[in-house]
């Protein structure tokens, strides 16, 4: 292995917890040159992989955020006839109205593919689109180019971005999709690494702190009958507005009172059955 | 290489391709997997599309290398016996070297080719004569590799290593939940249920139709003509009857919850009415079956495009369903025999299912679930059953 290749592997970043499953994962899909596609409960960490990566490699980050009514065209590149309109019309700009593709602009796939070194390419919430879209991209990231057709003009990619896809799951991906890419579900992380996660974010936490409130969130994420369970986000949101309490006391969760359950719970409905239950504990 | 475990996870239902099993070798030829752990990793990532399937990849794995049986009846024990055997051995090489059949010194210095190599070895022999249980941990190469990063150039992992061998961590089948048969969570009832849409336009026309509006404006000489269309909308009526009485439905309280937390959220025109144990004259509109009754034979004015879907057990005392007065309930008039009420709504809507929670393999020691399948298509309420349901009620021919 040449110490080119060494230094271009992924070793997780500063905020970033990595287990080794998911290192191991990212590594060969960059040896393969394959698109990565991440599923998982929201609030794991999906899209911060993406700029973990980014920040470990010292890659330059393009983020297509994936939109429901999206087209392909859109995430390539953009002929922004109305400008070219207004031009020919004023004719007050520098820009050539006869020369379309200085009217051209590249959109997110086109910039990764044109950029000058490698990228980070992170394609995130995929499922939000129709699966038209996303057949249409892979041939597009398979190739890796694109024809402009205003100008006849064909995009190839200059450095094989690494591409990162982020699902939901809101709907199924099609299996043309699924065969081109390499596939990870990250699971909930369990309290160990929860506390390496947490360690990450605030350095300097108290210990029993630490304890009461990953005991606790645990606790909050079995009671019945919720629709959303906190996550990792929800988790590191609620540290924070703890800390920022002066009147709370790490035994105030221990006794059973837990403050800021709004923080956790999104729902009107979850926060209302999380708090009845809580309660009720507390006895 | 490895042959054999790829026509395993075919066999075995989860869907994998030649280019990608191709692509595997071409992973393993650039030298990016070192140990068993990391083909684990490297072969679920490339071969294995879907979470769904992970709990299945998980057992095959530890049964293809290292001989753990599968659908075994007791396979969960085993798997608990072979997880301590194997803690055991960890703390200990010697009994683990003398197990496979070398000595300690080999045992550590073996590069991990040399391990892969002698694991393929003894997979051979395993092929050959495999005895149930006794040879566990003899083919798993456990390895020394389990221990720490052996590989050079490794990545920063978050903390102490978890030394987890990759059989150790197949064996504890952490996605169990993932795999198709786990419980339900509204997210995945949400995949399969999505499905029964049916889109129709609907409301006021206040969509631009494009295509329409060049077409008509070109012909019209170029002044412009802007044409509307009406918007999409789910126009699917559904009625959801939930069993929600008695301790048999009890512990099945979650995943139907589930179930109507998603239902009641997702579908514009839904009807959920309660009933206890099976049908008489009324359903109920309130859980607590008191105070809005409703009558059954007003249903036969509905919409018979309407979805039908019963949630129950389907599990009683056969005079229940078969005696004109079969009703538990004092109150209850007289009202004919409920098995005549299912008859009559299973030929009132033609998309009917009846969603039972309870395992297929109970299904044939209650009579009554016998009796109601011949009445209603049955399916598991599981995301497999749900989707198969799903799969019927949108399908015309009836």
């Amino acid at each position: 292995m040449s110490t080119e290749k060494k230094n271009s592997q992924f070793r997780g970043a500063s905020r970033y917890v990595l287990d080794d499953e998911l290192a191991e994962i990212v590594n060969v899909s960059m040896a393969l040159e394959m698109p990565l596609l991440l599923k998982g409960e929201p609030g794991t960490g999906k899209t911060m992989l993406a700029h973990a990566i980014a920040e470990s490699l010292q890659m330059p980050l393009i983020i297509l955020n994936v939109k429901s009514s999206m087209k392909l065209i859109e995430a390539l590149y953009q002929y922004d006839t109305l400008t070219r309109l207004n031009d020919s019309r004023f004719g007050d700009s520098k820009r050539d109205v006869s020369n379309i593709e200085a009217y051209i602009k590249m959109g997110k796939i086109g910039q990764a593919f044109t950029a000058d070194k490698r990228t980070i390419l992170l394609i995130d919430e995929i499922d939000k689109a129709d699966t038209d879209f996303q057949d249409d991209m892979l041939d597009v990231l398979d190739q890796m180019q694109f024809d402009i057709i205003e100008i006849d003009k064909t995009v190839r990619a200059k450095h094989r971005p690494v591409i990162v896809i982020t699902s939901n799951a809101k709907k199924d991906l099609s299996d043309p999709f699924l065969g081109r890419c390499n596939f990870h579900h990250i699971a909930f992380p369990d309290p160990d690494m929860m506390r390496l996660i947490v360690d990450v974010h605030f350095p300097n936490l108290d210990e029993e702190l630490v304890d009461v409130t990953i005991g606790t969130f645990y606790h909050l994420r079995e009671l019945r009958g919720i629709e959303k369970k906190p996550a990792t986000r929800e988790l590191i949101n609620w540290i924070r507005a703890l800390k920022s309490d002066p009147d709370f006391k790490p035994k105030m969760l221990k006794q059973g009172r837990v403050p800021f359950l709004g923080i956790l719970f999104k729902k009107s409905a979850d926060l209302y059955h999380a708090a009845q239950q809580v309660t009720k504990a507390r006895g | 290489m490895f042959v054999d475990f790829f026509y395993t996870l075919r066999d075995r239902g989860i869907p994998v391709t030649p280019t990608s099993f191709l692509r595997l070798q071409k992973a393993m030829n650039m030298g990016l997997v070192h140990s068993l752990d990391e083909f684990y990793t490297a072969a679920r990532a490339i071969l294995v599309k879907s979470e769904r399937y992970f709990d299945t990849y998980d057992q095959i794995f530890a049964h293809h290398f290292h001989g753990a049986s599968f659908e075994d009846p007791t396979a969960v024990e085993l798997t608990e016996i072979a997880r301590s055997l194997l803690d055991e051995w960890l703390k200990n090489p010697e009994e683990m070297a003398d197990a496979l059949g070398i000595d300690k010194e080999t045992l550590e210095n073996m590069t991990p080719e040399e391990l892969i190599q002698y694991f393929l070895d003894r997979l051979k022999e395993q092929t050959e004569a495999h005895h149930g249980g006794n040879k566990w941990i003899g083919t798993g190469g456990t390895s020394p590799t389990g221990h720490s990063g052996i590989h050079p150039g490794g990545m920063r992992v978050g903390g102490e290593s978890r030394n987890h061998s990759a059989i150790k961590v197949a064996m504890e089948r952490r996605y169990r939940d993932y795999s198709q048969e786990g419980p339900l969570t509204q997210f995945q009832m949400g995949e399969a249920m999505k499905r029964l849409r049916r889109m129709a336009p609907t409301g006021p026309r206040d969509i631009v139709n494009i295509d329409k509006t060049v077409y008509e404006t070109m012909r019209n000489a170029g002044e412009i003509e802007i044409i509307f269309d009406r918007r999409l909308a789910d126009r699917l009526k559904v009625i959801l009857l939930i069993d929600n009485g008695g301790w048999s439905m009890d512990p099945y309280i979650d995943v139907v919850q589930t179930l109507f937390h998603y239902a009641s959220s997702q579908f514009k025109d839904l009807k959920i009415y309660f009933f206890h144990n099976t049908i008489y004259s009324r359903v109920w509109s309130d859980p607590q079956r008191q105070f809005k009754p409703e009558q059954v034979d007003d249903f036969i004015r509905r919409d018979p495009e309407t979805r039908l879907i019963i949630v129950g057990d389907a599990s009683m005392a056969p005079y229940e369903l078969m005696h004109p007065n079969g009703a538990i309930y004092i109150d209850a008039k007289p009202s004919g025999t409920s098995i005549e009420r299912l008859r009559f709504l299973a030929k009132t809507f033609r998309h009917c299912v009846w969603l039972n929670p309870m395992h297929p393999r109970e299904w044939e020691y209650t009579r009554t679930t016998e009796i109601i399948r011949q009445i209603f298509p049955m399916f598991e309420l599981t995301l497999d059953g749900l989707e198969k349901a799903v799969q019927y009620l949108t399908s015309t021919k009836k």
